[in-house]
């Protein structure tokens, strides 16, 4: 039998192999295939047009171009270098004689305003002028409503068993933790611990960068990047839990203020939810 | 208009600027780098290695054959500008601040600040024949200046001070000919029109104005609110003004930030009304200079950025309605 060159383990599973192909306008279109950070397989399309411009230009400008690089780009190809130069997102200036010229991206803020304006926001644990979820007493007044009508379904729960009837779900079988003391204990360590609030991160940052730059002033217990839902871009903050407080204050003195990634990064003390 | 983002510096910028032709642009911040680029692209021609400070200050001649760039290192330094070169390094005793070429490429303003005890300078050079004396060394009286420029013909050197008050002073006496305090708060930008007969000023207390360079009258204000770092004239097809500035608001952490809401506003330049804006960067713009064509501009900023804008073609048939 003939040995083949090609082991058959070594073959890409189905997926395609980089296409490159050009339309009849011109337009080539790149579709290559990659891992990403989480694992997951990507499938990237690009598509580019390339225009060839003719200027005419002065006869200095011209011999300027043709200079060859120095300093920091010493020995660089011709042509822009995505490390120093990108395209931003297209901007629209609208000129306009009446002096409206204030963008109106605060709208859906404004129409919120407009809207609570008219009514009384009350809570429903204490009654007080907040959202329910954002009540201070929500541990302690809130805790009690709920655990009221636990305590009628505990009640209710046992007499079933007894009888054998139904199934009763663990947290409900009598003997089980009380609602809420076990999330209580795990949330309570979450917040005792020194937290610190990084912002103005930009888009491109994961968690790993943050914990990267972080880790060398202590243990850190868990990094949370707050990411857009839809992009998964992350939004331009995290925070960071260490162990240790004095861990933490020297990160955030050490941190804040410092630059990363062509933005200046601001760390804070988290304040908490309350 | 895509803009293009140029990031070739790690902290803010300080100032940025054309030569005559427009082809490159020259950008220095903060980092001790000085940065030139192909406006055209923002392809990066080169770097000028040397500083050891943060470079305030920079400026081309008309040739585009050199460059001059003022530092917080308490020196200022002439380049090559085809290679990166440096011909010429002066030393001083505190940190440079401004620096301009005179129209005919013969002579070099250049301001130094005042601090621990040496007296602030304006200091004129020779750059025909490179020396390291200046040609004239005047200690400037009164409150400090923090930005000056040639006027026409080098008959007058217009200089802001720290005050609010613009004053002319001869090149050859060093004489404060006149003054006029126009502004509130000091002086952060002054660029002239193409012939020198008028300049507009930029000022911390929230507003541009246009002065005419012999007279120092007021000829046209323009009120923003936000503090202006700089300002620059439309030299071609629209009569406009760009201004720029911003305070840094220290709580901006939701969105504003990441939207880049830090605006490049444009005003009418006759009848005082605003145009336009254009928003994008991430801090507040340090520096505004607008391609000699008319058809660019660029911003400096905070954030150390250097945004490039070409104009749609929509920007030069507007015609403002009264």
């Amino acid at each position: 039998m003939p040995v083949s060159a090609t082991n058959w383990a070594d073959e890409v599973d189905g997926e395609d192999q980089p296409q490159t192909f050009t339309d009849a306008n011109g337009i080539t279109t790149i579709i290559e295939y990659r891992t990403n950070e989480d694992g997951k397989k990507v499938k990237v399309t690009r598509r580019t047009q390339k225009k060839l411009i003719h200027d005419v230009v002065n006869k200095a400008v011209a011999a300027r171009k043709k200079w060859p690089k120095f300093g920091k780009e010493k020995g660089n190809r011709p042509g822009p270098d995505p490390a120093t130069t990108n395209v931003g997102d297209n901007i629209k200036l609208k000129l306009s004689s009446t002096g409206d010229v204030v963008q109106d991206v605060d709208e859906k803020h404004e129409a919120m305003k407009a809207q609570l304006q008219n009514k009384k926001i009350l809570c429903r644990i204490c009654k007080g002028d907040h959202f329910t979820t954002k009540c201070p007493y929500k541990d302690s007044l809130g805790m009690e409503d709920a655990a009221a009508p636990a305590a009628a379904a505990e009640e209710a729960a046992p007499e079933e068993q007894q009888s054998g009837s139904k199934y009763i779900a663990p947290h409900m079988r009598a003997g089980a933790p009380a609602k809420g003391s076990d999330r209580d204990s795990m949330r309570e360590k979450r917040d005792e611990q020194p937290t610190l609030r990084v912002t103005n991160l930009s888009e491109d940052v994961t968690e790993a960068d943050v914990s990267e730059l972080f880790k060398r002033f202590g243990h850190i217990s868990r990094v949370f990047l707050a990411r857009d839902r839809e992009t998964n871009a992350c939004k331009g903050f995290a925070f960071v839990s260490f162990t240790m407080r004095e861990d933490a204050q020297r990160a955030l003195e050490a941190i804040d203020g410092r630059g990363y990634d062509n933005l200046i990064l601001r760390v804070e003390w988290a304040r908490s939810s309350a | 208009m895509r803009p293009i983002l140029l990031q070739g510096h790690e902290r803010s910028l300080t100032q940025i600027k054309y030569n005559r032709e427009g082809d490159l642009l020259f950008s220095v911040s903060k980092d001790h780098v000085v940065n030139a680029w192909f406006s055209h692209n923002g392809e990066r021609l080169g770097t000028y290695e040397g500083h050891i400070g943060a470079v305030w200050t920079v400026d081309v001649n008309s040739s585009s054959t050199l460059l001059i760039s003022g530092s917080a290192d308490n020196t200022a330094k002439l380049w090559d500008v085809s290679n990166g070169k440096c011909l010429k390094s002066w030393e001083f005793n505190t940190a440079v601040r401004c620096v301009q070429f005179s129209e005919d490429d013969k002579l070099v303003l250049l301001v130094t600040e005042p601090r621990m005890g040496f007296p602030a300078t304006l200091q004129i050079f020779n750059v025909e024949n490179v020396s390291s004396e200046p040609v004239h060394n005047f200690n400037p009286e009164g409150p400090k200046i923090t930005v000056a420029a040639w006027g026409a013909l080098n008959r007058y050197i217009v200089a802001g001070r720290e005050n609010g008050s613009v004053a002319l002073i001869d090149p050859k006496t060093g004489e404060c000919v006149s003054t006029n305090k126009v502004h509130e708060l000091t002086l952060t930008d002054l660029q002239m029109s193409s012939d020198r007969t008028y300049f507009v000023t930029a000022s911390k207390d929230k507003s541009a104005k246009i002065l005419e360079t012999e007279s120092l009258e007021v000829l046209k204000t323009y009120t923003t609110d936000t503090p202006l770092n700089s300002a620059a004239i439309m030299p071609k097809h629209q009569e406009f003004v760009v201004v720029g500035g911003g305070q840094e608001a220290m709580d901006v952490t939701t969105t504003s930030s990441r939207q880049g809401k830090f605006e490049c506003r444009f005003w009418h330049k006759i009848l005082e009304e605003e145009v336009g804006r254009v928003r994008g960067h991430f801090g507040p713009i340090n520096t505004i200079a607008i391609h000699p064509d008319g058809r660019s501009f660029a911003s400096g900023g905070e954030d150390g950025y250097v945004r490039v804008h070409h104009f749609d073609d929509d920007f030069f048939t507007f015609k403002f309605q009264i």
